[in-house]
């Protein structure tokens, strides 16, 4: 296990099981090589990485270190060359298609930089879309997706369409999106990159209270210092490998 | 899921309408060529009512070469005619006939009776013309001697025009109905069928009047109707022609098996039909590669959308299931047009010589082939679809 894990783990202090039941997110030698035709790109070398649950983390690095493919292998987007992965105590071995779009639609709500709304779609019906991939009435559905807009503070716009409404308004559907599920863990891809400073204390103020109220393991990617102050822990990738 | 998709379907309807209009016009153009398709293929399966193997036609123009319309010539006796041509080994049986079987002209007469218009073909016939033609009765009987000198006129009519007259009554006995008051008409019998027109041509009623050529009312014969022997070969026709002229000089004799006279009939039928068939079937494959290329572009616009709906959970066969299943959609609002405009056609009446069970039936192949169709098409898309990788879908640079 690398140092920066073992650091947050030793202010604990308290009984190991307890610890590791406590871990939400457990990477051990996680490496990921793209390769095509001609060339080879390693994205993450060896990253050891444990997130505790109801734990807000940033991830911080240059543009091109691996920031994203880190995001993408937690949020089982994309499978890890090499290394482990534990979700809430339970390793990911499998990596078929359906066990995959379990994990993802149940424990993980993914938000994006550039939102990626459905535009065919109404801001409630964008909502609904990972309900849809569970067996539900579509009353409940409606009423999840509603109580989720109504937690981002966008109850007033549910039959807008995405283009109607301002990207900070965008962001916070596509954040009413990722948690109308209840996952466990959010997994936010420089979720302020593409808004102003006041947009984007806002969205980070919603996570916050989520991960403050929900308890809900926030791990967010940013490239700005100041958001990145106000979460419990630091990771930084350069070119990618963890660095302090 | 489905209300879902019929949403998607409809808030990208400006995408989609291309794809409803093609598959509104091609299920117009498919139906029409399949209702015909049906609807001889119902008329070939019903039974002809009568054996045109072995069956020779003889067509007599009276009027001569030059002559417009008017008799040259002595006028011969029908009787004698026949008799000339009875006398050959080759010949079975002969008779005379108004209207020869698959010489596509026709005599139609319409009535009312009871308040409801019946339509009814018919012919003029003489006595031999029953075992010549090997028509069936199923009651009363037939013309024959013992009908001479009555004071009515007797009619032998097909099951179809008996039921449409007089129901479930036995017709046998009852005067028909023929809007001439001062001669009665009097049903005979009753045959199962004689399809004038063929095998591909709709159910019709049908009556025969007797040409009584004894009487004093024979019509000359136009047509005489000859049973061959089995085997007879064409040489026998140069052999009657001679003798048909030697009898009657100023006329004309042309003489062709049924069985000739059938084929031709059967191609001035089918030919317009295969035709359409093959441009239907040209335009669906056009049709059909439109679809496929549109299809394509969509799931390639949407591969972040599909990537989107991966991550958040959706399985590869839900993406399968979702692109395939728009298009069901897509079809179906196509389809629906194109069923309420071809629903008026019964409901105007327009063409009512197509039963409504023929209709239902070519629009239910229609339908299911268009959806067939359009499954077809989007299979190599949907599956394109499914191809897409989440995370190569949503990086962004
Ligand atoms: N699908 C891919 N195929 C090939 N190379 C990729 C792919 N995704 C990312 N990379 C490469 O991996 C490295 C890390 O990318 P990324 O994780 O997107 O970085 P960041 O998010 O920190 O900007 C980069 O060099 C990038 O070009
Ligand atoms: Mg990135």
């Amino acid at each position: 296990m690398a140092g920066t894990n073992l650091a947050v783990n030793e202010d604990l202090k308290s009984d190991t099981d307890l610890q590791k039941e406590n871990i939400m997110i457990q990477l051990d030698g996680v490496e990921k090589v793209y390769r095509t035709d001609r060339i080879e790109t390693v994205a993450l070398t060896n990253i050891n990485l444990s997130v505790k649950e109801g734990e807000f983390i940033s991830i911080m690095g240059p543009s091109g270190s691996g920031k994203s493919t880190l995001l993408n292998v937690i949020g089982l987007l994309d499978v890890p060359t090499a290394g482990s992965l534990e979700l809430s105590g339970k390793p990911v071995t499998s990596y078929k298609d359906r066990h995959l779009a379990r994990i993802r639609n149940e424990e993980i709500g993914f938000i994006f930089q550039t939102f990626h709304l459905i535009n065919d779609l109404s801001v409630v019906d964008n909502v609904e879309i990972p309900l849809l991939y569970r067996k539900m009435s579509n009353s409940e559905r409606r009423k999840r997706a509603l109580r989720a807009l109504d937690r981002v503070g966008l109850n007033s716009r549910v039959h807008h369409f995405p283009s109607q409404l301002s990207g900070g308004q965008q962001q916070r559907v596509a954040i009413a999106r990722a948690i109308a599920g209840n996952p466990r863990v959010l997994l936010a891809d420089e979720p302020t990159g593409n808004l102003d400073s006041q947009m984007g204390d806002e969205i980070l103020e919603i996570l916050k209270d989520l991960n403050r109220e929900e308890k809900t393991t926030v791990v967010m990617v940013t490239h700005d210092p100041r958001q990145a102050e106000k979460t419990e822990r630091i990771v930084r990738l350069f070119d990618g490998r963890q660095v302090n | 899921m489905i209300k879902h998709l019929i949403k998607m379907v409809w808030n990208r309807k400006r995408v989609n309408f291309l794809m409803t209009l093609e598959i509104f016009i091609s299920f117009l153009v498919l139906f029409a060529v399949i209702l015909f398709a049906v609807y001889y293929t119902d008329n070939y399966r019903q039974p002809l009512g009568f054996e045109y193997r072995n069956v020779w036609n003889v067509s007599i123009d009276r009027s001569g070469i030059d002559n417009k319309g008017e008799t040259v010539g002595p006028e011969i006796p029908p009787s004698h005619l026949l008799s000339n041509v009875r006398d050959f080994d080759e010949v079975e049986d002969a008779a005379g006939v108004s209207l020869a079987p698959y010489s596509l002209s026709n005599s139609n007469s319409v009535i009312e009776h009871n308040g409801r218009t019946i339509w009814y073909g018919f012919n003029r016939v003489t006595d031999s013309f029953k075992d010549v033609m090997g028509l069936t009765i199923v009651a009363g009987k037939w013309f024959g001697p013992e009908d001479d000198g009555a004071n009515w006129q007797p009619v032998v009519i097909n099951q179809r025009l008996a039921r449409d007259m007089f129901g479930s009554e036995d017709p046998v006995g009852k005067n028909f109905p023929t809007g001439n008051d001062t001669d009665i008409t009097r049903v005979i019998g009753v045959i199962t069928d004689f399809r004038q027109d063929g095998e591909y041509a709709g159910l019709d009623n049908y009556l025969f009047f007797r040409n009584d050529i004894n009487g004093a009312e024979a019509s000359p014969l136009q047509n005489i109707v000859v049973h061959v022997r089995p085997g007879t070969t064409a040489a026998f026709e140069e052999k009657l022609i001679e003798r048909l002229q030697a009898t009657a000089r100023d006329w004309t004799f042309d003489i062709e098996p049924l069985t000739s006279m059938r084929e031709q009939v059967s191609q001035i039928r089918l030919i317009p039909l295969i035709a359409a068939g093959v441009v239907a079937g040209f335009l669906m494959i056009m049709v059909a590669l439109g679809l496929v290329g549109v299809l394509w572009l969509n799931v390639t616009q949407r591969t972040k959308e599909i990537g989107l709906r991966r991550a958040k959970g959706a399985t590869a066969r839900k993406i399968h299931t979702q692109i395939l299943g728009e298009l069901v959609v897509i079809a179906s609002f196509g389809l629906m047009l194109g069923i309420i405009v071809v629903v008026q056609i019964p409901i105007l009446d327009v063409i009512s010589f197509i039963s409504a069970r023929v209709y239902a039936y070519s629009l239910s192949i229609s339908v299911l082939l268009i959806y067939i169709l359009t499954l077809l098409c989007g299979l190599y898309p949907s599956r394109l679809a499914t191809r897409v990788q989440p995370a190569e879908a949503l990086h962004y640079e």
